[in-house]
């Protein structure tokens, strides 16, 4: 296992603030870019960078979360019932771990981020809002102020059994390879789910905590999530995401849409090439 | 901002600082060899801290939810609770 040195603890560091601040911008967690960081620039082991990953998983869903609470873009409700998914879903995947062939995962994964960024793209002028703020929400939908408009926007959520799929997915990939699981979440809720990109990305932030807490205590557990390597990497990716969402708001929704559809293209490719190593 | 979200705030902002700050002291002292083994013990507390954070939120998410008699949400909570019971009994299985 690696010794930490002070320049591998400032490498770690500087690692997690980038990823921090990217994921924080595109709601993603981090997590997509820390990985790849870690076992490809690094070689670290897959489980060690998944296990460190997952911990700045969850120290970004707490920082982030803490402050947005009361802004209204946390739809609490969704969260809570979404979160029955995401958590079973990464205790089965922390479980079949040792069973399935990474590389089929991989290459699955893949598959999944290049049709989301397709519809991403198919759908980057499309808005999820009633303009109307008098118009009810329903159940499990919401309401909050939007800067862009300057007015309160409302939306439903609909097609809910299809957000417990994709949440349950998240889940099991979260734990499987150290992410979040917002990049499976957000795209399906914004894009089939009718909720703003905005309303998705902080619920899905708060629900990726929980999530990733799931799939961490199992290798914590299991001696694979280590505090020396994890420390480091969690203090970037907090001081990353503090900076990620300042970027966050001041950047349009339709750059954040198109950003993520790049994004998840370019993570596909790496999937693809890394499952055919 | 209701109740609920207002204490969510506060759970989670108390799990990251708390965590953070451990994790900073901790490492500090472990890059400068200066007492390792309380830096050890300092940085494994501030793992537990963070791995626990998200789960105290739940937790007080069942609480307010019982005070409100939404029993949906009690059940929807406890079964989040349930799976992450379920995680710590696969972690040391």
């Amino acid at each position: 296992m690696n010794p930490l040195n002070p320049v591998l603890a400032l490498i770690i560091f500087g690692a997690g603030t980038i990823a921090g601040a990217l994921g924080v911008a595109l709601g993603l967690g981090g997590g997509i870019f820390l990985v790849p960081f870690l076992t490809l620039a690094l070689g670290f082991p897959l489980k060690s960078a998944a296990a460190i990953s997952l911990s700045t998983v969850i120290a970004t869903s707490s920082a982030v979360s803490a402050r947005r609470a009361g802004n209204q873009l946390i739809n609490l409700r969704l969260g809570m019932v979404l979160e029955v998914a995401t958590t079973a879903g990464s205790l089965l995947g922390g479980i079949t771990a040792q069973y399935v062939a990474e590389t089929a995962l991989q290459r699955l994964f893949g598959v999944v981020s290049m049709a989301v960024a397709f519809a991403m793209i198919g759908r980057i002028n499309r808005r999820n809002v009633i303009a109307d703020p008098a118009a009810d929400p329903g159940r499990l939908g919401g309401r909050f102020y939007e800067e862009e408009s300057g007015g309160v926007v409302t939306y439903r959520v609909r097609r809910l059994p299809l957000a417990l799929v994709a949440s349950f997915v998240a889940g099991n990939v979260s734990s499987l390879l150290g992410i979040g699981g917002g990049i499976i979440k957000v795209p399906v809720l914004n894009a089939w789910c009718g909720m703003p990109l905005r309303a998705a990305a902080a619920t899905s932030a708060l629900m990726i905590g929980v999530t990733a807490t799931g799939g961490a205590v199992i290798y914590y557990g299991h001696g694979d999530l280590r505090p020396l390597l994890a420390a480091p990497a969690v203090l970037g990716v907090q001081l990353g995401s503090w900076s990620g969402s300042r970027l966050a708001e001041n950047t349009s929704v339709k750059w954040l849409k198109l950003l993520m559809a790049v994004l998840l293209a370019v993570v596909a490719v790496l999937m693809f090439l890394r499952s055919a190593r | 901002m209701n109740r609920l979200e207002r204490t969510i705030g506060s759970v989670l902002r108390s799990g990251t600082v708390a965590s953070s700050s451990l994790f900073a002291v901790g490492l500090v002292m472990a890059l400068t060899g200066y007492r390792d083994a309380l830096a050890g013990v300092l940085l494994e507390a501030g793992l537990v801290i963070l791995l626990a954070t998200p789960a105290t939120r739940v937790v007080v998410s069942v609480i307010e939810y019982v005070r409100e008699r939404d029993w949906t949400f009690v059940v929807l909570t406890l079964t989040v609770l349930l799976a992450l019971g379920g995680s710590i009994v696969a972690a040391y299985l």
